[in-house]
């Protein structure tokens, strides 16, 4: 089922909509979205925009009042429902892994509904607890209560990608999670779409968690209306409206720092580095950024020579500032920058 | 003839008594459970149908036993069919009303979950929702036996089978020698099988209930 030509497929909506009966308004008002395959998608929008909704339908556990879906190029509308639902992956906050079956049982569910053998299935399975960072021997025959909430998200994970399935719709996976685990579990799954290139369809309504995991974002206004959609790095230099604006915050430089790595960013050779405070090459920019203000100073050491606070400017498009005039404190020898943030640091993209 | 030397010489009639009325307890426990988790599965759903299937086993409820019995007669006759036509009836409350609030009562996201994964309306209700209400459906069946061992009793009226004969032989020549001894007799021979009843069915939880649902979190 679907054609594939890298880890994931294509996914087309056209003219999407929901309308429930008795309610006056749709909840999904004629979407139209391409999806290149491979790529992640966040639909990042306030509660009640109807961005599960427009996922729900996808796999058609809402059923659309008209439209069209289209998932490598074949009708998913014309399909069985269940059958197409073996084939898409399906992550929701709350997990829903069945108490009752141990973790084995659960992740091969859906190789089981298919019909794979069952030494077919158990290989995948030790395959995918090794691919969430859950050791096979340890986990295979627990059962869902005796893991924590993190663990569990993980688990919820593998069983989606059971069957590898082209495409995989997630429902805000990891927004049941404590903070520190919910990161853990963000930067392990941006390694693990780099390796799998699945097309995924990812719901939040966390700004910064789309930002983080997107290709793209769609930023969705009410009846799943799309305000813009584009990279993330282009959202945040360029809102294409106030309502998107709002949605990324005060911070759009910073977040747009936090997209970039060091390494990105060249590093003029100059004498003295070794003085500066430090940031390793793989650190972002904001970090960096951060690094100089807590040291107050302008520039800092990294493995390839020297960042420089102009460096940072440039790496986001704004002009070079006029160099920031450093003055000593009294005889103390450590210069203080006492010239406040441009204003065009800042940038026009916060859209006031 | 004091109470264990009436025991020894009515052994037979007790023995016999008390086997029959597990015996007719056990017959309609079986089938009003059968039956009953039936209506519950296909009802769970279906607002309507399981409105009236709760209605109707509630109304069954407050018909009092004697009357019941009495009014089954005419078509079940007397003895065993009427006993356990009444017994089967007054079973279904408890039976149909826990297997619908358990199936009911199965977590939104495990059900979403299951759909999600391409898993049919039929499948998710056997191999999801019924597991996960199990226990609460052993329970409205571990309780609609032990109401059943007090009814049967009764049944003895129609003349059933079981200890209610005992009962009723007491009440009917009190003051006699043995009214009090066959009272006794027929009482604590229902409490002995009440409690057998229960040891079963904590047996048959240890053995049926899935072992992940009893594992601590």
């Amino acid at each position: 089922m679907f054609d594939r030509d890298t880890g994931g497929a294509s996914i087309e909506l056209r003219a999407l909509t929901k309308h429930y009966p008795g309610q006056p308004a749709p909840a999904v008002d004629h979407v139209d979205l391409d999806i290149p395959a491979g790529e992640l998608v966040v639909f990042v929008g306030p509660s009640g925009c109807g961005k599960t909704t427009t996922m729900k339908m996808i796999n058609r556990l809402v059923e659309p009042t008209s439209g069209e879906i289209r998932i490598g190029g074949e009708d998913v509308l014309s399909l069985h429902p269940d059958e197409l639902r073996r084939h898409i992956g399906y992550a929701i906050q709350q997990v829903g892994l069945f108490p009752h079956l141990t973790i084995g049982q659960n992740i091969g569910l859906v190789p089981n509904l298919l019909g794979w053998s069952a030494a077919k299935t158990a290989d995948r399975v030790e395959e995918l607890l090794s691919l969430v960072n859950l050791e096979a021997s340890a986990f295979h025959d627990r059962y869902p209560r005796e893991l924590s909430g993190g663990q569990q998200q993980r688990v919820g994970v593998a069983r989606a990608l059971a069957a590898d399935p082209p495409v995989m719709l997630m429902d805000e996976p990891f927004g049941a999670t404590d903070p520190i685990t919910r990161e853990h579990l963000q930067n392990e799954f941006v390694k693990l779409q780099k390796q799998l290139r699945k097309t995924i369809i990812f719901v939040t309504h966390d700004f910064e968690e789309a930002i983080k995991l997107g290709d793209r974002i769609a930023v969705l206004k009410e009846r799943s209306h799309i305000a813009q959609y584009d990279t993330p790095a282009n959202i945040l230099a360029n809102p294409a409206d106030d309502y998107v604006a709002g949605f990324i915050g005060a911070d759009a430089t910073l977040k747009r720092l936090a997209l970039l790595r060091v390494a990105d960013v060249e590093c003029g050779q100059q004498p003295g580095s070794a003085n500066l405070p430090q940031i390793a090459a793989d650190a972002s920019l904001r970090e960096a950024l951060d690094v100089m203000l807590a040291h107050g100073t302008d520039r800092c050491g990294s493995p390839s020579g020297v960042l420089t606070y102009g460096a940072l400017c440039e790496a986001v498009g704004t002009e070079p500032a006029p160099a920031p005039r450093l003055q000593s404190v009294g005889s103390g020898s450590t210069p203080v920058r006492t010239a406040p943030v441009p204003d065009a640091a800042r940038g026009e993209a916060v859209g006031t | 003839m004091n109470f264990s030397e009436y025991v020894v010489s009515r052994w037979d009639t007790l023995s016999l008594a008390a086997g029959e009325h597990a015996l007719v307890v056990g017959v309609a426990i079986g089938v009003s459970t059968a039956v009953g988790v039936g209506i519950g599965l296909l009802a769970h759903d279906l607002p309507k149908t399981r409105g009236i299937s709760l209605a109707i086993s509630a109304a069954i409820l407050t018909v009092p036993s004697l009357a019941l019995l009495t009014l089954l007669i005419p078509i079940t006759g007397l003895g065993w069919g009427s006993t356990l036509v009444a017994l089967t009836a007054y079973a279904f409350l408890p039976i149909i009303r826990n297997t619908v609030a358990g199936l009911r009562g199965v977590d939104a996201s495990m059900v979403e979950a299951g759909r999600g994964m391409g898993m049919s309306r039929t499948r998710v209700l056997l191999k999801v929702r019924l597991p996960l209400a199990w226990p609460l459906i052993l329970t409205g069946v571990r309780v609609a036996t032990q109401m059943l061992i007090g009814i049967a009793a009764i049944a003895a009226y129609v003349d059933g089978p079981g200890l209610g004969t005992q009962i009723f032989e007491g009440l009917s020549r009190l003051g006699s020698v043995n009214a009090l001894n066959a009272t006794l007799a027929g009482t604590l021979g229902i409490v002995v099988i009440a409690v057998l009843f229960d040891l079963f069915f904590f047996a048959v939880r240890q053995l049926t209930i899935p072992r992940g649902l009893r594992v601590r979190s």
